[in-house]
């Protein structure tokens, strides 16, 4: 290369991918290009195929229009167009125009697919957007930077190994601690011969209430049994478990598969793992006596959204942690309420929405929540019990800094504070006479998970409005319409978020044009199949072996919500460290060309599955 | 000679000197024919040339380093692209080096410019020379190839500055000083700005200039060549 080249050379490195090349490589660059001058309106190219060439801005701005003339693209100083990277904008055939007087160097074809083959990590670039490229890009940062954090992600059924010790009910002490010693272990499962469990016990209930107390060790063991103990289902989060055990101060929870007996966590299984900060801040909220001493646990949270963060959590671990603490506030609060209003009249469920539901608060949000009592609720006689609840509860949470709900989704507010069969009625009307405009604010509702209080009262609930809209064409339409109303921008054309139509933003939403429309798309899968799960990475999980959506539409899904994702925290930990409060606001100019490029992969793949969405149900 | 030029075109006066003149490089050069006059500026193929000098005065002052790159049409090939530094027979001044930063002991290491003419006429053979300026160049050119193989020099020549001097014409624009500089003249047309006094970097820079001149001048008539060549 000439001494000379060395500015083009530079110029290239400065732009993402030729970054990715090793010096060598981008010194052999300069010399294949070839230097064309567009005027402002000319078509590129305005001779042979778009496919001939890859073409990079220099100077001035290009569009790329797709083939109905719709704008798919503005591209400033150092964007990339053509040869192998027509297919990035989602579309294999466009037009180029130049939008100012234009500088383009271009790349034959041929010295592409040169530098692609002896470069992998140049030809990453050119992958399908969505495909290894995005993967390539959460590899940097999807995986928990620490055992500890693995926790969040690992599911208990990936823990558990061992064979559950079990014995029937009918056993005698003596023979069940036999068994114990035999089998080593410090506790062990009651179940009938459907291998339903029945009760636990555990080397403690042997000393306490047998020894202790000189009990015939010759009675059957269900005399001594802890009956229907806590459970955790296989496929919760190891998480989960801690903080189940830190809440209720037990050692050992057994684990259920499909109802069915799947295994035993023991507190020792954390024993080499460290607990995290998260797990100390929810056991503390458990000793707090009053709505003061919860504000202060939760003053930490910005606190522990840095420590997460710099421990390189995945955004969805740091999802489940932070909603875990609000989770534990809410529970605290309600054990509080009920201390100082007395035992509840009717069973009832305290039930969170929206991002709570979901598990995906980062940095403080709003309260979303509801308020579901047994049909035995009688107004008159119950009313001013759970209103005052609710008051409590709602109150306790503003002050711990999750501000009411400006649309007052909140169990103080009457409409959503009611007994199961009004909440039937309200999911009645929802599916069956869908309202966009309705809809569109009671979309809250259809991310719900009960927090504390009678659980069946909401599996009962989940039950009747998913019946309702597994396969619920019509009612499908009107969510799948609103899971639209949120569209990604186009990209980023210099310092502006491009938006379609050709519009500039000068800041980035990421919430409401970054994660919001992926929420929308697991939402409606979800609400389709049927599935009951309600964190988003794990709806798309569920449905993606359902059938509602293609396997690898699923993956692009969840890679492209973990790249967004990670980047709002990323920009909430930036802020807290300079002491503004969390927002959602990026601008241009603090994303790297890597992160520009990877957002604008993240952007097509949810813009690709808005329009398979709305051809199916929107022709 | 200004009245030859009169008499008889560039094509005409080549083969004249061709006939006359012994074997060589500057033989070799000529025994290429010119770029018709009446072609497409797009099936031209012209080469962007710069020097650094020690100063303006071809008689006086030599050559210190050559820079050029083809161009094949409406595009610039930077393949092509080359920059050689020629040793001069005299102390570089130091008016000269604060422009150029070619400093004595650089061009010591250089090549004599007997070495570098038969490259450079080779390299514009069946071209257009193309410069901003281009006066300087060709007159460098012309003064070597005197000095060297005791022919003058030939060559269709389309200067980017006479060019723009003709932009303004045509906009019935006043000419304010500066107005023709290379830097300024590529700011007009929204092209980057590049650091100037580097023999290539100015080449390359006056050839994308071109570029977006002739892009400007595509409007009514398809561009020819002679509407873009200064008279020689």
């Amino acid at each position: 290369m000439e001494i000379e080249l060395i500015e083009i050379r530079d110029f290239l490195s400065a732009h993402h991918p030729f970054d990715q090349l090793p010096e060598q490589a981008l010194n052999l660059m300069p010399e294949k290009l070839q230097i064309r001058y567009f005027r402002r309106d000319a078509t590129i190219p305005d001779a042979g195929s778009i496919d001939d060439y890859l073409y990079l801005v220099r100077s001035g701005a290009v569009e790329i229009h797709g083939l109905q003339d719709e704008l798919l693209a503005r591209l400033g100083e150092g964007d990339l167009f053509g040869y192998r990277a027509s297919h990035m904008e989602g579309h294999e055939r466009f037009t180029g125009t130049a939008l100012e007087d234009s500088l383009i160097y271009q790349l034959p074809a041929a010295d592409v697919d040169h530098f692609c083959r002896e470069h992998p990590q140049f030809s990453y670039f050119f992958e399908p957007a969505g495909g290894d490229r995005l993967r390539d890009a959460i590899s940097h940062t999807g995986e928990d930077g620490n055992s500890q954090l693995g926790l969040m992600a690992t599911q208990i059924g990936d823990m558990i190994n061992r064979v559950p010790i079990t014995m029937p009910p009918f056993a005698t002490i003596q023979q069940t601690a036999s068994v114990m010693a035999d089998e080593r272990v410090s506790s062990i499962l009651i179940t009938e011969a459907d291998e339903t469990l029945t009760g636990i016990v555990t080397d403690r209930d042997l000393r306490r209430r047998v020894v202790a107390k000189g009990l015939n060790t010759n009675l059957p063991i269900s005399e001594i049994m802890t009956a229907d103990p806590y459970t955790l289902d296989a496929s919760d989060y190891a998480f989960d478990a801690m903080l189940q055990m830190a809440r209720t101060n037990i050692h050992h929870l057994p684990i259920l598969r499909n109802g069915k007996i799947a295994g035993m966590l023991t507190a020792t299984d954390f024993a080499q793992r460290h607990t995290t900060s998260a797990v100390y801040l929810v056991s503390s909220i458990y000793k707090q006596d009053e709505v003061a001493g919860l504000a202060s646990i939760s003053a930490k949270l910005p606190q522990l959204l840095l420590n997460l963060a710099a421990a390189d959590a995945t955004a969805n671990s740091i999802g489940h942690v932070i909603t875990a603490v609000v989770d534990s506030i809410t529970t605290r609060l309600l054990q509080l309420a009920e201390e100082q209003f007395g035992s509840p009249p009717v069973p009832y469920a305290w039930v969170a929405a929206g991002s709570q539901a979901r598990s995906e608060q980062t940095a403080k949000s709003d309260q979303d929540n509801c308020l579901v009592m047994d049909d035995s609720y009688d107004p008159e006689l119950h009313g001013d019990y759970f209103k005052d609840l609710s008051q409590f509860v709602c109150d306790g949470l503003n002050a711990c800094g999750y501000v009411y709900c400006p649309g007052e989704m909140m169990a103080t507010t009457d409409k959503w504070r009611q007994p199961l069969k009004n909440w039937k009625h309200y999911f009645d009307g929802w599916v069956d006479q869908p309202e966009p405009k309705a809809l569109m604010l009671t979309c809250v509702f259809f991310d719900l998970r009960c927090i504390a209080g009678e659980k069946s009262l909401f599996n009962d609930l989940r039950e009747y409005l998913l019946n309702k809209t597994r396969g619920n064409q019509i009612f499908l339409a009107f969510m799948a319409g609103n899971a639209l109303s949120h569209k990604p921008p186009l990209g980023f054309f210099r310092n502006f978020v491009l938006i379609s139509g050709g519009e500039h933003d000068h800041t980035f939403d990421l919430k409401h044009t970054g994660i919001v429309p992926i929420v929308d798309l697991a939402r409606v899968y979800a609400l389709a199949a049927g599935s009951q799960a309600i964190n988003t990475q794990d709806r798309l999980k569920e449905v993606a072996s359902g059938g509602e959506v293609s396997h690898g539409g699923a993956h692009d899904l969840r890679d492209a919500l973990e790249f967004v994702s990670s980047l709002r925290i990323k920009h909430q930990a930036k802020q807290i460290r300079a002491g503004i409060p969390p927002d959602n606001y990026m601008s241009p100019d603090d994303l790297s060309h890597f992160e520009r490029s990877h957002l604008k992969d993240a952007f097509s793949v949810v813009r690709t599955m808005q329009n398979v969405l709305s051809q199916r149900y929107l022709r | 000679m200004s009245i030859w030029k009169h008499l008889f075109n560039l094509e005409e006066r080549r083969n004249w000197w061709t006939r006359k003149m012994p074997d060589g490089p500057l033989r070799d050069f000529y025994d290429t024919p010119f770029p018709a006059r009446d072609l497409d500026w797009r099936q031209v193929d012209y080469l962007a040339l710069d020097f650094e000098t020690t100063g303006l005065e071809a008689k006086q002052d030599q050559i210190l380093s050559v820079g050029y790159a083809t161009i094949k049409g409406d595009r610039m090939l930077l393949s092509s692209a080359t920059h050689i530094l020629t040793r001069p027979t005299m102390n570089i001044p130091e008016a000269s080096a604060v422009v150029h930063g070619i400093l004595d002991d650089e061009a010591a290491e250089a090549r004599h410019l007997e070495e570098v003419m038969p490259i450079m006429l080779n390299a514009l053979k069946g071209k257009a020379l193309l410069a901003h300026h281009a006066a300087i160049e060709y007159e460098f050119l012309n003064n070597a190839c005197k000095n060297l193989y005791g022919f003058p020099f030939l060559c269709p020549v389309v200067d980017t500055l006479a060019l723009e001097v003709r932009q303004f014409r045509m906009r019935d624009q006043a000419i304010r000083s500066g107005d023709l500089r290379l830097a300024n003249a590529r700011t007009r047309y929204g092209l980057p700005r590049y650091p100037a006094h580097n023999a290539l970097t100015d080449a390359l820079a006056a050839g994308e200039l071109f570029l977006a001149q002739a892009a400007y001048r595509r409007t009514r008539k398809p561009l020819k060549l002679k509407d873009l060549i200064v008279v020689s």
